[in-house]
Formats: C-alpha cells, sequence, structure tokens
C-alpha cells in the first residue's frame, strides 16, 4: 500500500514537473534593469524599480509585445560603478537581454554606457544626467545605442536659470552645489544661463558627497551676501538638510533646486521648511493628460506612496523601449534603429520631439511645493534652451 | 558673520567631543583603538530615534539612546575585548574594525537603507541676539555637552572612582596592586565613553534630522585623528582637538571659502601635530 502511494506520489509530482516543462518553452522577452535598490540612494532606486515594475505589469496583463510576455531582468547596483559593470555583462552574456533600462544616477549609468554600446545592446536611461552617458568622450562619437529620456545636467540647470530670472526675477544668485558629476553639470548649466540673462552669481559653494550634512557655514556665508535667490543642486538628503538649515537660520531668501529634490523622503525630512521650494524637474504632477493621472493613481494604490520624478522617468524609459521593440521585433539592432526613429512619443513626462544624439528634446517642468505636495507652477520651453547642445 | 561662524563651529566641535572623548578614554586604559566606538554611536542615534517614536520624548529618547549605547558598550568590553588582552593589540583592533562593519549593515537591515527623519520638538527655543542667531538644536547641543563636560569632570578629579580611573590610566598595574579593582573600573570607563557617544549620536540625529546606517563612517576615522591630535588618551587635550577641529572645519567653509574638503582638516591638522608636537596639542615630553 505504502509503496503505491510512493509510486502515485512519484507520478503527480513528476506529472507537475513535466506539465512546467512543457510551458517553459514559451519564451519571453527579456528587458535589463539596474538601480540603487540599496545604499545611499535607496529610495530613489525604489522608487524606479517599483515604477517600472507598474509598467511591467501593464504591458503584460495588456498581453505582452506581439503574445510574447516581457520579463524584467533587475538588479541592483548599490550606486556602484564597479557593480553597475558586472550587471552590465551579466545582462549581456548571461541574461542575454534584448534591450536595458537604467534606473540609476549618472555615476553607474556612464560606466555601463560603453559596454552596452561595445556590445550593441539599446539602454533607454531614466534620468541620469551626465553628458558622457550618450558621448564616447575617447572616440568623441555619440554612444548612439544609449538614448536619455531625462534632461541633460547643463539643460535642466538652464531651465532652472530661465525661470528664476524671467519669471522670479532674481537678479542676484547665490549656488550650493553637490561635487559630483550631478552636481557639476546641473550648477553649471544654471549659472551660464543666469549670466547670460544678465544675473550676478555671488557666491559658488560646493559640498562634498557623500558625507557633509552641517551646511550651516555654507549659508551663513549666503546669507552675508543678501541674494535674492539660492540655488541648491544636490539629491534628496541634502537638499532637505539644506532647507531647514537656511529655514533655522533664519534665511529668507526663495530656495530653488532640481530633480535631485523631486522625492517624497526630500518632503518628509524637510518637513515645513520644504513649503514655497521651487524646482525644475522632469514630472508634472498637475498635467491633466489621462497617462498622466493614471500612473499617478496606480503608483498610489500600488504602494501607498506618491511616484516622484525618478519613478515616472524610469517608467517612460521603460515604455519607450516596450514602444521600440513593439515595432522592431526583438533583434537589438532593429530596436535601436526604431529608437533613432522615435517622433512626438507621448511620454508620461511629457511629449518627446525626438532624440538627436540620444538627448530628447522636452519641455522642462517647474513644480513647488505647496501643502507639502510638488504642484505645477510653470513649464520652460523656450527652444534656445530644452534643445541640447550638439556635441562634436 | 564671524559670531554666527563661531557658533556653527562650536555646535560641531562639542559633537565630536562627545565621540572622541569615549575612545581617548579607551585608549587610555586599554591602548586599544576602538573602531567600533564608531558604532555604538549611530546605535545610540538608532535607539534614541526608535525610543522617540514610541514616546515622542525628546529628553526621555536622549537617556535612552545614551543608556543603549553604554550597555552596547559595556558588552563590547566584555565580551570581545576582554577575552582578546592578552593577545597583540592588533586582534582586538581587527575585531573591532569587523565589529563596525558589521553594525552598519545590522543597521541597514533592520531599519533599512533610508534615512529616518529624528524631528524633536525639544522646546528650549532659539536664541537670537540681533543677526546672531543661536539655533535650537545648537543651543541644544551646547547646554548637552556642557552638562556633560562638567560631569565628567567632576567624576574625574572629585570622587574616588574617577580617581582609580585615572591611576588605571597612568599604570594599571600599580593601581591594581593598590587594590583598584580594575575590571570594574575598565567596564566604568566604557559605561562613560559609549554613554557619550550615544549622546553625540542623538544630538546629530537631531541636529541634522537624520539617522542613517553610515553615520558612523566618517566619525570613525574622524575621531581616531581628532583623538591623536588631542594625545592620545589625554582628555582635555581631546576636547580642546575637537573644538579646534570643528572651528577650523567651519571657518575653511564659511569665511575662506577655499574648496578644501572638510574631513581632510582633521588629518592636515593630525599630520601636523604629528610633526611638530607628537604628543597631542596639551602632550608633555
Amino acid at each position: 500500500m505504502r509503496r503505491l502511494i510512493g509510486i502515485g506520489v512519484l507520478v503527480v509530482v513528476s506529472s507537475i514537473f513535466l506539465g512546467a516543462g512543457m510551458v517553459l518553452p514559451q519564451e519571453t522577452i527579456k528587458i535589463g534593469f539596474f538601480a540603487p535598490i540599496t545604499g545611499p540612494a535607496a529610495a530613489d532606486g525604489m522608487s524606479a524599480k517599483q515604477a517600472v515594475e507598474l509598467g511591467l505589469k501593464e504591458v503584460n496583463e495588456a498581453g505582452g509585445i506581439g503574445g510574447k510576455k516581457v520579463e524584467l531582468i533587475i538588479y541592483d547596483d548599490r550606486l556602484n560603478p564597479q557593480e553597475a559593470v558586472a550587471i552590465a555583462n551579466k545582462l549581456i552574456e548571461k541574461d542575454k537581454v534584448v534591450g536595458v533600462v537604467s534606473g540609476s544616477y549618472s555615476g553607474p549609468t556612464r560606466v555601463t554606457a560603453p559596454i552596452f554600446q561595445k556590445a550593441q545592446i539599446p539602454m533607454v536611461v531614466g534620468y541620469a544626467v551626465h553628458p558622457d552617458v550618450t558621448w564616447d568622450p575617447k572616440e568623441k562619437r555619440p554612444n548612439d545605442f544609449i538614448f536619455r529620456n531625462g534632461f541633460l545636467g547643463e539643460v535642466e540647470g538652464a531651465a532652472a536659470a530661465e525661470f528664476a530670472i524671467k519669471n522670479l526675477k532674481a537678479k542676484r544668485i547665490s549656488i550650493i552645489s553637490m561635487d559630483n558629476d550631478f552636481g557639476r553639470a546641473i550648477s553649471a548649466g544654471f549659472a551660464e544661463r543666469a549670466e547670460k540673462l544678465g544675473a550676478t552669481i555671488l557666491t559658488k559653494q560646493m559640498y562634498k558627497f557623500p558625507g557633509e550634512k552641517d551646511f550651516r557655514p555654507y549659508l551663513t556665508r549666503i546669507k552675508e551676501g543678501n541674494p535674492d535667490l539660492i540655488f541648491a543642486a544636490g539629491y534628496y538628503n541634502e537638499a532637505a538638510s539644506i532647507v531647514r538649515q537656511a529655514k533655522e537660520l533664519g534665511i529668507p531668501t526663495q530656495i530653488m533646486g532640481e530633480e535631485g529634490f523631486d522625492s517624497p523622503k526630500f518632503l518628509e525630512i524637510a518637513g515645513s521648511a520644504a513649503e514655497g521650494v521651487i524646482i525644475a524637474t522632469n514630472l508634472d504632477r498637475d498635467d491633466p493628460r489621462p497617462l498622466v493621472q493614471n500612473f499617478l493613481k496606480n503608483y498610489r494604490k500600488a504602494y501607498n506612496e506618491d511616484a516622484d520624478m525618478v519613478g515616472a522617468s524610469s517608467y517612460d524609459a521603460f515604455m519607450i523601449l516596450v514602444e521600440a521593440i513593439r515595432k522592431a521585433g526583438t533583434d537589438p539592432k532593429a530596436i535601436q534603429k526604431a529608437l533613432l526613429e522615435t517622433r512626438d512619443y507621448n511620454g508620461l513626462t511629457g511629449k518627446i520631439s525626438r532624440f538627436i544624439q540620444g538627448e530628447v528634446i522636452k519641455p522642462v517642468q517647474i513644480q513647488v511645493v505647496k501643502e507639502g505636495k510638488f504642484r505645477r507652477l510653470g513649464v520652460v520651453d523656450n527652444p534656445e534652451v530644452i534643445t541640447p547642445p550638439m556635441k562634436k | 558673520m564671524l559670531i554666527q561662524q563661531l557658533a556653527n563651529g562650536i555646535a560641531v566641535g562639542s559633537v565630536y567631543a562627545l565621540i572622541s572623548l569615549g575612545l581617548t578614554m579607551v585608549y587610555g586604559i586599554l591602548r586599544i583603538l576602538h573602531v567600533a566606538h564608531a558604532g555604538i554611536y549611530a546605535l545610540g542615534a538608532y535607539v534614541g530615534w526608535f525610543s522617540f517614536r514610541l514616546t515622542g520624548e525628546f529628553w526621555f529618547s536622549l537617556f535612552i539612546g545614551m543608556a543603549g549605547s553604554a550597555l552596547a558598550g559595556y558588552l563590547v568590553e566584555r565580551f570581545l575585548y576582554s577575552p582578546l588582552l592578552h593577545l597583540p593589540r592588533i586582534a582586538p583592533l581587527i575585531v573591532s574594525i569587523g565589529l563596525f562593519t558589521a553594525m552598519e549593515e545590522a543597521f541597514r537591515i533592520v531599519a533599512g537603507p533610508h534615512t529616518l527623519t529624528y524631528n524633536a520638538k525639544i522646546g528650549i527655543g532659539n536664541l537670537s541676539l540681533g543677526s546672531f542667531q543661536l539655533t535650537e538644536t545648537q543651543l541644544l547641543i551646547l547646554l548637552v555637552t556642557f552638562l556633560i563636560l562638567i560631569i565628567l569632570w567632576v567624576v574625574l578629579s572629585r570622587t574616588r572612582t574617577g580617581l582609580a580611573m585615572r591611576a588605571c590610566a597612568m599604570d594599571a598595574e600599580t593601581a591594581s596592586s593598590f587594590g583598584v579593582n580594575v575590571k570594574a573600573i575598565v567596564a566604568v570607563n566604557f559605561l562613560i565613553g559609549s554613554a557619550m557617544a550615544g549622546a553625540a549620536g542623538v544630538l546629530i540625529g537631531v541636529y541634522d534630522n537624520q539617522v542613517w546606517p553610515t553615520m558612523g563612517s566618517i566619525p570613525a576615522y574622524k575621531a581616531l585623528a581628532i583623538v591623536v591630535l588631542g594625545g592620545l588618551g589625554n582628555i582635555p587635550g581631546t576636547v580642546l582637538a575637537s573644538f579646534v577641529v570643528g572651528m577650523a572645519e567651519t571657518f575653511f567653509i564659511g569665511i575662506l571659502a577655499i574648496p578644501f574638503p572638510r574631513d581632510a582638516v582633521a588629518f592636515v591638522a593630525m599630520i601636523l601635530v604629528l610633526m611638530f608636537k607628537p604628543y597631542g596639542l596639551l602632550g608633555r615630553g
């Protein structure tokens, strides 16, 4: 009897395995994804991951691409470029993905760009700002397999300056910037445009990242010059400290930031000091298009928190890649060609007219913190500002 | 602006003093470089944060943070350093570095990788005189630090335990032959030093409104530089060195405005002192 049961169990179990084995051959379309899911940028990494997973669910629930399900291969780069190099190689050789989405910062993203370029695997970058993501500085030519959905640091900085001077009428400005690729690129773009429009830059200070938490010495110096506007370039933790400490020191000056501020963590840490802070970013929460409102609603429902710029940009990057695969099939070169031919793509973070040298042309959103939430304040769409500079 | 920067510098220096004192006391008595002390500091911030979350009482959370750190410091001494004291001093140093790394990872796993906010209502208010502004948290740091320093001074100079602590720091063997219970004194040393580090953790948590897993990594080496600057094991020297470094950092950034990395100040000072006054700022010899 016992033996009979044993055989019965064996038959059942093996048939399950066989059944599973029979399902296996059904092919999936593999897309790679990396983000700093742990480490100092974990909040952004999680936002990116969650948003892309939301996109994945939508795509697969609508039947996938041409009947095939999409499979997302997710890696955590911990904001560490060495880690990112290993991930890029794994995605190409082991996972054999047809395309990649970066949900990470400039540091990890720019080191993977030449690897994907060489392997001719297209990558769409959510929000990394460094120019060398889409450009090969050694060969002096664009990485034509890499596409950026977010803004170049310079473009976003220039757009912030455009708004600060034309709309906020700032004339005397102090800049405090994080000393890394991100902070340098954005503050350089800001300073150049601001000076071109006739504003004076009173002070320009850099602080160390990661590590700096005490901005009082910098802010005390800024206070002395009594500027009309403080432009701060940095990520959400540092941004929140700057905003709080400025308030503590009794500095009444308008603070303007950029997409690094665009995180629920910024609002949480800065608390009431965040009120009135203006940022240049890549997401308009008050955009009436159903695409945007549905995303915000679904994200809230799925994760019980508000979506941010990082999530929205990564979602867009994923959807842009999915769209290209839908048009061109699963050959990486055909996908790249489809990406090059993108025209007037209706993205979550705005309408992308097209990519030039891998860079988007898209309006920059200006948001203000009102009652603890980011709300629309304006849009910068001056072509002189938002067209990325051609590199030679 | 000068006075304002002075306030900024003293606040930072106070926190450095609280962290470094424990380190220098441990070195003074056991000759161990207690790197995990920075982990004890971060632990204090986490324990304080947690008890603040539960009760909403800042002063209570400060006390619990200090108690948590003191207990952890005692356990480290009792179970990790004490069994290794017969080995060369490199052994406890390696243990200490390993423990520090493990603690950082433990914070990340238990409390999550995100920055936690320590948004405490302290209720002592700002102090503003004209354009000079001592913020509430700066005032808090100054008050707590000076209170702790005074208590430490009284204990060390006016009590029998303090006398025994100083005797052990000078020469533990001789002290022991005069009937001092060296083991108990070492434990007291760890309790006091770790409680101060815990206080520093809570104060920084409130000052920056942030508690995060790697908050100990910069203090881990900066406190070491400060302790060397103060003359290893020298308590008044360490206090002085802490304020010198805090002040120098603030002035480099806020007044000279040269792009000199903040965290290098302590090391440049340390190198200069080693070259010209190898026994520390207040060292003899």
